[in-house]
């Protein structure tokens, strides 16, 4: 008789099984569990700049909008019409006056409120357009213009649950003179058939680059003399750390590496004279040794539980459609306060390894299709997530440090992960899953 | 000497349209000027590249490099690689001087790649410039249809 394994058993500490990247009725349960009662990042308060913008935006599966009304608010309210479920806006970015639904004409603020009903005459007495406001998030926060919601209203403040990461959110965005970014450059949308967890993971892997990127790296240290592969070998100093719930970061500090002779955030050219005005700048605004800081800190992959990753100039916006299939969303940076040539060539640099077409994450995208291809291999049960754990260590924090290539990012995911699955407050009871063979 | 005309403006861009469907990327390469960019914008049609992020905003190093990196045996993302037919029609010459023009095309490109078959469609836009007693590509813009929706994989060159 074959053994069936419940959620806690799916999720240990060195290893996980392969069913949490293929079933539906997983797939499920973390929308409910995870993207349903969890902080998740909906984009940053640039794309809705002005009174009167919007942004569609998922929250895991559900369709939502987040908005700037008159007062300059953000709200998150759910994209669908109170009276017959259509979603009331189409478009992925824009500005109106309201939200009105083409199905029957019902009509909406940027707060949500119910504002406009045709021919009201129709309905009694008793109708209260007070009742049929949009379903909005019941918690929204943002931390240095970074929008977060959640759709329950039992979560810790936003700038608690971000935890260690906050330090390196507080050096991406003080690569700004002025200490702010804007994403209104564009998004690059990509996808792949496969489970949203494979981004998640991969953003912090510092084991993947030499093997998926060798191309890349071996071009670009052809023509730009970089030995970028030095970064991720047995002799790195570069480091991987758990930031807490579930967050996670590769620091490839430029102090810690070896061989790497710039600041990873002008790879682009640019000339002397903007490099120094931008340099004295930030000089101006954060003084000597905290500019060093910020530029030694820049070039970091810093993980976000449950769908936020921040890497290289971008916010990358991790979209689960269902459990065997992903979209991506990247959101480039712009600094602000920064000549001109400076954000060129930030974006220049961006678009040569990422994006459906770059040089670099399309052939992260191929190993998340391999995988889910390799997954229906049936008696290969688990996948090994061991690496580093007999060598990493506790730090002042309390956090646990890896070596760059070391698995203990992918292991601070997964603690949160099953934390909020089966954690506390989470029924004990035995998932109802299918019955597979294990051995 | 007379500008471009339609009829040689076809057969160029149906040459270079056959180079890139056969994976000749550095044959493909001599077709264009030393200063030659290749444009594919995202998110629309593509206004002003210095204040959008772009699917690829290539000068002529870069493509080299993208050349380099496609044939170097590890682009993941094209192995094994994508089988191309690109259809191209109605071309019009935009403008016409006597060593340069601008072309504009549609074009319809069928992908197959890992069993699965993907259909693009768009717009190409080509200036031209005589040069060393010939026509060369001095820019190429190549405007996707989807190019604000998710694509999962654009690695060959469009």
């Amino acid at each position: 008789m074959p053994s069936q394994l419940n959620l806690d058993e799916l999720v240990q500490e060195t290893r996980v099984h392969r069913r949490i990247y293929l079933e539906e009725e997983i797939f499920q349960l973390e929308m409910e569990r995870i993207f349903e009662r969890n902080w998740v990042f909906l984009g940053h308060e640039s794309e809705v700049a002005a009174p009167g913008d919007y942004k569609t935006v998922p929250i895991g599966t559900q369709p939502a909008i987040m908005t700037r009304d008159e007062n300059g608010d953000i709200h998150v309210l759910m994209n669908r019409c109170m009276h017959r479920a259509a979603t009331i806006c189409q478009e992925p970015r824009g500005n109106c006056s309201a939200f009105r639904c083409w199905y029957h004409g019902w009509t909406y603020n940027h707060k949500g409120d119910l504002i406009g009903v045709p021919y009201a005459g129709g309905y009694g007495a008793s109708f209260d357009k007070r009742k049929f406001g949009l379903i909005k998030a019941a918690r929204v926060e943002k931390y240095r213009g970074l929008v977060f919601a959640s759709l329950s209203p039992e979560v810790e403040n936003l700038v608690d649950y971000l935890a260690g990461a906050k330090y390196y959110i507080d050096l991406f965005m003080d690569l700004s003179p002025e200490g702010a970014v804007e994403t209104r450059a564009g998004t690059h949308k990509y996808g792949y058939d496969g489970n949203w967890k494979f981004q998640m993971e991969n953003g912090v892997d510092g084991y993947h680059p030499n093997f998926v990127h060798q191309g890349f790296f071996e071009v670009q240290g052809k023509t730009l003399g970089r030995k970028v592969m030095q970064l991720f070998t047995d002799n790195s100093h570069c480091e991987s750390k758990d930031l807490g719930n579930g967050h996670s970061i590769l620091d490839m500090s430029p102090k810690r590496a070896v061989g790497r002779p710039t600041s990873n955030i002008l790879r682009g050219a640019t000339s002397q004279s903007s490099t120094d005005a931008y340099m004295d700048s930030l000089i101006r605004r954060y003084g000597q040794e905290r500019t060093a800081e910020i530029l030694a800190a820049s070039n970091v992959n810093l993980g976000v539980f449950p769908n936020l990753l921040i890497i290289g100039i971008q916010f990358r916006m991790t979209i689960p459609k269902s459990a065997t299939r992903t979209d991506v969303h990247l959101l480039p940076t712009t600094l602000k306060g920064v000549p001109d040539e400076i954000n060129v060539a930030r974006l220049r640099a961006h678009e040569s390894f990422y994006g459906s077409a770059g040089g670099g994450a399309p052939d992260d995208v191929e190993m998340f299709n391999r995988c889910t291809d390799g997954l229906r291999v049936k008696g290969a049960e688990w996948l090994e997530l061991s690496r580093g754990i007999e060598r990493e260590h506790v730090d002042a924090d309390g956090g646990r440090i890896g070596h760059i290539t070391d698995e203990t990012p992918q292991r601070a995911f997964y603690r949160k992960w099953k934390a909020m699955m089966v954690g506390a407050g989470q029924s004990q009871q035995v998932i109802p899953l299918r019955v597979v063979r294990t051995s | 000497m007379a500008g471009l005309s339609r009829s040689e403006a076809e057969d160029i861009l149906y040459s270079e349209a056959r180079l890139l469907d056969e994976v000749r990327y550095r044959d493909w390469l001599a077709m264009l000027t030393a200063d030659a960019v290749y444009w594919m914008p995202c998110n629309g049609d593509g206004f002003d590249p210095t204040r959008e992020v772009t699917l690829v905003y290539d000068n002529f190093a870069r493509l080299s490099d993208r050349v380099d990196r496609l044939t170097s045996g590890v682009a993941h993302a094209q192995s094994p690689p994508s089988k191309t037919k690109r259809l191209i029609s109605n071309v019009q010459i935009d403008r016409a001087e006597e060593d340069a023009a601008i072309v504009l095309s549609g074009f319809i490109l069928y992908e197959l790649r890992r069993g699965k078959e993907r259909i693009f469609a768009g717009r190409y836009e080509h200036r031209m410039r005589f040069e060393d007693g010939r026509w060369k590509i001095a820019a190429k813009k190549a405007v996707l249809v989807n190019n604000d929706e998710v694509i999962d994989n654009l690695t060959f060159i469009v």
